[in-house]
């Protein structure tokens, strides 16, 4: 029995993470109705800065950690405001090119310096020892990402239900020239979006970066990893991230534990989430939590 | 007075043009080499240390005037491992007239084998893959290839299992070619008598938690699991293996996962990267490690120093594989000069042939000498293993593998 509930708590884990990670593409997509290809590129900026500032700049790593999320905030802000802000109005597939070349930019400046091309790991800051109970363990790394993740969805689930900036982030997504005709300054809010899109990314990439080392290629690949995730929440949905992020941790752990090296089969635990995802797609094509628009031409 | 003139100025102009094709001449030649690998981009982490090695090599070579007055002028191009820019770099140093050409991944290696066969070009790769000795004559692999290191640790588990009956092993591999050409050869040592049990392959994916695998594993009876892949999912895997309790305290320990590693597994970054975790992983390598601290390691640390590498590249087996692999042409232009021949892909493909008995090299980098045969281009058959012991590689044994050798016989 303690094997199934080992596969719960890990699936618990691997999905909430997922869900942070995806967070970040939500939060874009929710305003301004783009699929950033970017993504995996800005968590990996946000763990690596967490990492510069703690090993070379000697701050400790929660402020570390809280700093790379600023500086993320305003760095995702400033590629909105120098690279997207003119492609108001363009069409969408246009800002989605421009954020897969500024996928490339951002690889290209990551590989000019030593975080490119070496590996390098968080210095240990939480008890190494894991918390078991009834034969079931989880490391400390592993429930502070849980908890961090849970407290930001949290948060961002206020901030848009509940705020006014976030009020006016759901009424830009939903209908842009209603909105400017009400004063929200759609520009100001695809900058908010971003910003709390890079902050997000840069907590996720902590987390990831603490589980698996810090690698790039390995830390910018969750950009795409989590694109099913969102996909099968609905693109605008933080509930739907949730939701999903935990569907594909689950799927992928009890695949993995219960189908794998059985019956011939092997790697179910990639496969799975994706043949979830398609079945769950051919009832739900908007998702989950997506919302389903009907145009009246 | 205007016939003098131009008289004399015709003959300082023969006498200019003289001097300057004597002085040419006198200055000795210049060979080109090509590299073109992975310096950004996936894999980058090995790739990057490893030209570091090329370039440092060759530019000691020059310094040190080992070719006498003659000098290797190295091409060094980064393909972001893009197999289409390793083709385009190819084609390139060819139209540049390259006497020997370095690559890089596995699978560039394995895509541009036809073209190496067709431009006769001799090609030391920094790819270990077996396949890229089929159906090719021009490729020589640096050191043992990537199914000697697994079947070799295959071997050591079989030689060194305590319990009754044969060792339980899982494979955890890179869900690739390079990953799956080395499973399939351990599954023919088995085949040929090898007494090990294959019970589960595990073809890893970008794993946040392992802990479904490894208890799997554990309720199959599994003792040992066998990694061929990259540093980064085999230190998550320890990670969650030290978590879970499952990682023996000492090799072959009953009732827990013992974690071995070829090749790309090991090395300073999966100390970098799993921390902690990875006390008492053992590894297959034919580099010597600096950690070693012997005499070749002094010699590997003092070219990174006089060309002023880091302590991570200088460290790195990455880097001594890049040393070792511009020493191979370098030492078969040396072998071309002194038969008196022209340096060119020809004659370099001739000398490499004829390297073995006494004119296989020792090279500071390897655990063993390197020597090619017109039957044998594998440059080290030799592997050291190494074992984690207080955040280090130590070697624990050196081991030749019998059976990777029976499995070839069989091949043929």
């Amino acid at each position: 029995m303690s094997y199934f509930f080992q596969i719960v708590v890990s699936g618990m884990v691997v999905g909430s993470i997922y869900a942070l990670a995806a967070l970040g593409l939500v939060l874009v997509y929710k305003s301004s109705r783009v699929a950033n290809f970017a993504h995996g590129q800005i968590i990996a900026a946000g763990a690596f800065i967490t990492f510069y500032l703690t090993t070379t700049v000697g701050i400790p790593i929660f402020f570390s950690f809280l700093a790379s999320m600023v500086i993320t905030f305003f760095l995702a802000m400033s590629v909105e405001r120098i690279f997207l802000r003119r492609l108001i109005g363009e069409p969408i597939i246009s800002v989605i090119m421009v954020t897969i070349g500024l996928a490339s930019i951002i690889d290209g400046l990551i590989y000019l310096t030593p975080f490119g091309t070496e590996n390098f790991s968080f210095p240990p800051f939480l008890p190494q020892d894991p918390l078991s109970l009834g034969g079931v363990s989880i490391s400390w790394t592993q429930l502070v990402g849980m908890i961090i993740t849970f407290i930001m969805i949290g948060g961002f689930s206020w901030f848009f239900k509940k705020s006014t900036v976030g009020i006016s982030m759901r009424a830009v997504s939903d209908d842009q020239f209603g909105s400017m005709s009400v004063g929200i300054s759609v520009p100001r809010v695809f900058g908010l979006a971003w910003a709390t899109a890079g902050l997000s990314a840069a907590a996720a990439g902590c987390i990831i970066g603490n589980i698996t080392g810090l690698n790039f290629d390995t830390l910018h690949a969750f950009g795409i990893v989590v694109f099913p995730v969102v996909i099968l929440g609905g693109l605008d949905s933080i509930l739907g991230a949730v939701v999903a992020g935990i569907i594909m941790g689950l799927i992928q752990q009890f695949a993995s534990g219960y189908l794998d090296g059985n019956w011939g089969l092997n790697g179910t635990g990639d496969v799975m989430p994706y043949v979830i995802l398609l079945i769950i797609l051919l009832f739900k094509p908007h998702g989950l939590f997506g919302i389903h628009e009907i145009e009246r031409v | 007075m205007k016939t003098k003139t131009t008289l004399l100025f015709n003959a300082l102009l023969v006498l200019a043009v003289v001097f300057a094709f004597s002085a040419s001449a006198w200055a000795g030649k210049v060979y080109k080499i090509g590299f073109s690998g992975a310096i950004t981009g996936p894999t980058s982490d090995a790739g990057n240390p490893l030209s570091k090695g090329i370039e440092d090599w060759f530019k000691y070579v020059n310094d040190t005037k080992m070719l006498g007055d003659d000098k290797i002028e190295y091409i060094i191009r980064d393909d972001q491992y893009k197999t289409d820019v390793t083709k385009r770099n190819f084609e390139e140093y060819l139209d540049e007239g390259i006497v020997f050409y370095l690559n890089y991944s596995t699978g560039s290696t394995l895509g541009l084998k036809r073209d190496f066969e067709e431009e006769e070009m001799p090609v030391a790769p920094s790819s270990y893959h077996e396949g890229n000795l089929v159906d090719s004559n021009y490729i020589f692999i640096p050191v043992a290839t990537y199914s000697e290191n697994v079947v070799a640790l295959a071997e050591y588990v079989k030689n060194n299992h305590k319990g009754a009956g044969n060792p339980k092993v899982a494979m955890f591999i890179h869900p690739s070619a390079f990953g799956r050409g080395p499973l399939e050869d351990t599954k023919k040592a088995v085949e040929a008598g090898l007494a090990i049990d294959i019970v589960e392959v595990v073809e890893h994916g970008k794993d946040l938690d392992n802990s479904a695998m490894l208890k799997r594993l554990m309720s199959k009876g599994v003792q040992y699991v066998i990694c061929h892949t990259v540093q980064s999912p085999v230190a998550t895997m320890l990670k969650d293996a030290k978590r879970l309790g499952v990682q023996a305290a000492s090799f072959g320990e009953a009732g827990k996962l013992t974690f071995l590693g070829a090749h790309y597994t090991g090395g300073s970054d999966l100390i970098a990267l799993a921390p902690g975790a990875c006390e008492g992983f053992l590894w297959t390598c034919s580099y010597n490690l600096t950690s070693e601290g012997n005499a070749k390691a002094k010699k590997q640390l003092d070219l990174a120093k006089k060309y002023g590498r880091d302590d991570k590249a200088a460290n790195s087996h990455n880097y001594a594989a890049g040393i070792l692999q511009a020493q191979i042409p370098t030492m078969a232009i040396i072998a071309a000069q002194k038969a008196g021949m022209e340096v060119n892909p020809e004659n370099l493909y001739k000398m490499l042939q004829k390297m073995s008995g006494d004119k296989a090299f020792d090279s500071f980098a390897t655990v063993g000498p390197v020597s090619y045969s017109n039957i044998d281009r594998i440059g080290v058959d030799l592997v050291n293993i190494y074992e984690v012991k207080g955040e280090q590689f130590k070697a624990i044994s050196s081991i030749e593998s019998e059976f990777m050798k029976k499995v070839r016989a069989r091949m043929k």
